[in-house]
């Protein structure tokens, strides 16, 4: 068996896993929480596209899934859209907005995007949360969204049960997953890398830094705002402090962190650690000690920085180097640099 | 028109306090070109620490100013050398160390959750010899442990800043701070430099600690509201910039306080946000920031 | 069309009150190869920034291929053939070598394979071939400055500057990257250098352009230059008025 085949038999492996545990989980508790789980890899790697490529540090993506999930909601609640029309309409909104802020601050030094992201989340959550409607537009304040029950139909992105809801995201993450191995490897992805490692000399190659960046940003947000209407479909309720708040962007930014921001599995992984430790700790120890969960989540993340600071994937994909060497016996199987 | 000029006079003396958050915020960022997420966390410590002192000794909240301090520069310095100088070491051929920051954040977590945790999510204050004392001014009534703090804030700014200039520690600070490799072949130990000054920061949040606690409530999440908006202040001022911290400290506490006057508390935050965003686009290096910051 | 490929008349750059290069004039003629030399602080380095779109000439005009290229940003230069190396190396020290030739070589492809393949080629003209998969950030400092012409070279420039591409070498290796430079040039690439080592400097350029001060105040064959008084002078301290 060659490494190629080797990597494409695992590859197929893990896809029909991810699509046949529903057949084993079929309690809902525990369905929601692996929904949940690849909802948090798919905002990641939305977040990676601009946030692990474009080398910036972007801490206010839950504004772009707010706006994804008042777009869709309200155009479906007053005007009678369907959800999935919504869900376009507010991903480009969503990019425009990611451009408005990309244009003055990716010419600085990055601490100045990083801050303006975070302010610029947090100024629109309180302004969303000082609005009840804005001209013909019910916003509703701080009280948020609630999107009625309706004939459970596909065009109304409303399900029976939760199982069509795990395999839309879950298609959902396939699909922003191919699209960054597609990116990591065609020129943009070889010019934002440059751009975010070394901005003068990548634009002496050629490289129009911020552009690529506001490119990647367009991106970033636009999937990131597809998944608030998943997001506003699935819970059929939502609020600004819940959606639009600075904990959902700075633990999208911290998975990315831990399972390694750049890299394709990265956020996968990322979201497979600290989903589960996040709801476990959560579950079991919210109630003896508040905060003790937080203070591990904290440890944790300082942890794999201080040792891993690349992350959880290059090590990891060290030990499956080395595994796969053995399988397919070849001494030297380091092949095409990736 | 009274109420406007006192909401002006209450608006710059909480402005100073904001501005004394952001000082340390801005001396970090200009010499370590990291932004330090824990900050209000490091407020936050700096309350506790006045507040408990003061809490089980009875002294004099000035008094405090003596102790609480010291104590956060070392707090500030081994944190700086323990925790944030690993990270920085394995990062240092990037420019701008992005994981430093993410680990800035996760002290933030660590440290909010363990005050959580040991002293319960409840508001506390405690009555001090000056709480409610005020003086009037004219008309208009001052609030003594308010008017002190100002007093203080601008102390405080205007030492850090003939710190910088008139001492030896000072100008490797400054001299870290414009170029980390030249100041590294100069003889300066860039990491000791980043302790005194990861130290530095946390000992003026250790000051404005002690002068909140007369007049403000401590809980383990207060150091949000002050993070936020020290955030804001520094890009406002220019990051690095101390002049440009207190006056952007200022500015904040003005708009904050005089536009509550006019609309619901809620808004003015909206209002602050949207006049950073203002400021983003019409002059982003802030009032007294560089304007190639690279 | 003139034999020229650079063109610079009355170049100017004021910082602040500060002028950096005052009223040069320079040419490079196609095929040629130029050394820049003066005392440190001399102006070399704005000279190249100005020329590379680094920032816009105060006064004067930067003609390239006979166009004026006066504020055009690098990124657009470098569309235009005009490729240029820093004197403080700047690899993508986290990626591989052939990463890092790729990211030049995409200039004039969109295509993975063939910016792969062009890389590939250049990284055999420089004898890179064998670092191909380091990471970038391990190499020693000769390999980092030959990797430094490399990404400039995949970008397929007509004219290339070097901005001290020898500082910092052994004796050794100041003679392989003579012969790599020379080769660029049999290769039809004009080359513009900026260099300290007079060694490299003679056995290099067919014509030397000193300045002192920002101003020009020699210029010839590498023989005739260094007898010329003024650099002399200028070198060895002495008299500045004499510039």
């Amino acid at each position: 068996m060659s490494r190629k085949q080797l990597d494409a038999t695992l590859m197929t492996v893990a896809a029909l896993v991810a699509f046949g545990l529903p057949l084993v989980v079929t309690s809902p508790t525990y369905l929601q929480i692996l929904i949940l789980l690849f909802f948090y890899a798919y905002l990641t790697t939305s977040w990676n596209l601009v946030g692990g490529f474009a080398g910036v540090l972007p801490l206010g993506h839950s504004v772009f899934v707010g706006i994804g999930a008042y777009t869709s909601t309200i155009l479906t609640l007053q005007y009678g859209v369907s959800p999935w029309i919504g869900m376009l309409v507010g991903g480009v909104l969503a990019a425009l907005v990611g451009v408005v802020i990309g244009l003055p601050t990716f010419r600085m030094r990055g601490a100045y995007f990083c801050l303006c992201t975070i302010a610029f989340a947090e100024g629109i959550r309180v302004m969303v949360e000082n609005i009840d409607s804005l001209g013909p537009l019910k916003v509703n304040g701080p009280r948020g969204l609630l999107i009625p029950l309706k004939d459970p139909s596909f065009w109304h992105y409303q399900f029976m049960s939760k199982l069509p809801y795990y395999y839309i995201i879950l298609v959902m993450l396939l699909i922003v997953l191919t699209l960054t191995w597609f990116i990591s490897r065609s020129k943009i992805g070889y010019y934002l890398a440059a751009g975010g490692e070394e901005p003068e000399a990548a634009a002496a190659l050629g490289v129009n830094v911020a552009n690529c960046k506001l490119l990647s940003m367009a991106l970033s947000c636009f999937f990131t705002a597809l998944a608030g209407t998943f997001y506003a479909q699935l819970m059929l309720y939502f609020y600004p402090k819940g959606l639009m708040g600075l904990d959902l962007s700075f633990e999208i930014a911290f998975i990315a962190l831990i399972g390694g921001r750049g890299t394709i599995a990265g956020p996968v992984i990322g979201a497979l650690v600290l989903r589960p430790l996040n709801e476990f700790t959560r579950i079991y120890l919210s109630d003896m000690l508040p905060g003790l969960h937080l203070v591990i989540f904290g440890l944790i993340l300082i942890l794999v920085m201080l040792y891993k600071p690349q992350g959880l994937t290059a090590p990891l994909s060290a030990v499956y180097d080395k595994l796969a060497r053995k399988i397919t016996r070849e001494p030297n199987a380091k092949g095409v640099a990736a | 028109m009274t109420a406007v000029i006192q909401a002006t006079l209450n608006g710059i003396m909480m402005g100073a306090m904001y501005g004394l958050t952001a000082l340390g915020l801005t001396l970090i960022f200009g010499v370590m070109k990291v932004v330090n997420f824990a900050h209000g966390s490091l407020l936050m410590v700096g309350m506790f620490s006045a507040y408990w002192l003061i809490k089980l000794t009875g002294i004099h909240p000035y008094l405090a100013l003596l102790i609480v301090p010291p104590i956060l520069y070392f707090f500030g310095y081994y944190l700086q050398d323990l925790v944030i100088k690993p990270v920085f070491r394995a990062e240092r051929q990037v420019r701008e160390p992005l994981t430093v920051i993410i680990v800035t954040t996760g002290v933030w977590y660590v440290l909010d959750n363990l005050a959580l945790m040991l002293f319960g999510a409840e508001y506390r204050t405690v009555r001090t010899a000056i709480s409610n004392k005020s003086f009037a001014l004219g008309s208009f009534i001052v609030s003594i442990p308010k008017f002190s703090g100002f007093v203080i804030a601008v102390a405080t700014a205007v030492g850090l800043a003939l710190f910088m200039r008139k001492t030896k520690i000072g100008m490797a600070l400054r001299a870290t701070s414009l170029d980390r490799e030249a100041a590294n072949l100069m003889g300066i130990d860039q990491y000791k430099v980043y302790n005194i000054a990861f130290g530095l920061g946390t000992a003026i949040a250790g000051i404005a600690g002690c002068v909140l606690i007369p007049f403000y409530y401590v809980y383990p999440s207060v150091g949000v509201v002050f993070d936020i908006r020290a955030f804001i202040i520094v890009v406002l001022g220019g990051l690095g910039s101390i002049p440009g911290a207190l006056l952007g400290g200022l500015v904040i506490g003005l708009i904050e306080s005089v536009f509550s006057q006019f609309m619901a508390s809620t808004w003015t935050e909206a209002i602050i946000y949207a006049i950073f965003l203002i400021i983003l686009f019409v002059k982003p290096s802030g009032f007294f920031g560089n304007k190639q910051d690279w | 069309m003139s034999a020229n490929i650079l063109e610079i008349t009355t170049l100017t750059k004021h910082f602040g009150g500060l002028t950096a290069v005052s009223a040069l004039d320079l040419h490079i003629e196609k095929g040629e190869i130029l050394a820049l030399i003066g005392p440190n602080g001399a102006g070399k380095s704005t000279v190249f920034n100005l020329v590379a779109g680094v920032y816009p000439p105060s006064e004067g005009t930067i003609r390239f291929k006979d166009a004026v290229i006066n504020g055009r940003k690098p990124w657009d230069l470098c569309k235009l053939g005009l490729a240029r190396t820093f004197q403080i190396v700047k690899p993508f020290a986290s990626k591989t070598v052939l990463y890092n030739v790729m990211v030049g070589a995409f200039l004039h492809t969109n295509s993975t394979a063939k910016a792969r393949e062009k890389a590939e080629e250049v990284m055999a003209v420089l004898g890179l071939e064998h670092l191909r998969d380091r990471l970038a950030g391990s190499l020693t400092i000769a390999d980092r400055k030959r990797l430094e012409i490399g990404k400039a070279l995949a970008t397929n420039p007509e004219l290339l500057l070097l901005d001290e591409v020898m500082a910092g070498l052994r004796p050794t290796e100041v003679d392989d990257m003579i012969a790599v430079i020379r080769g660029l040039r049999d290769r039809g690439v004009t080359v513009f250098v900026i260099e300290h080592i007079m060694r490299a400097v003679m056995a290099l350029s067919d014509r030397v352009a000193v300045i002192h001060f920002g101003q020009k105040i020699a210029e010839g064959t590498p023989e005739a230059v260094t007898r010329d008084e003024n650099v002399i002078k200028a070198y060895l301290g002495g008299d500045y008025d004499a510039a």
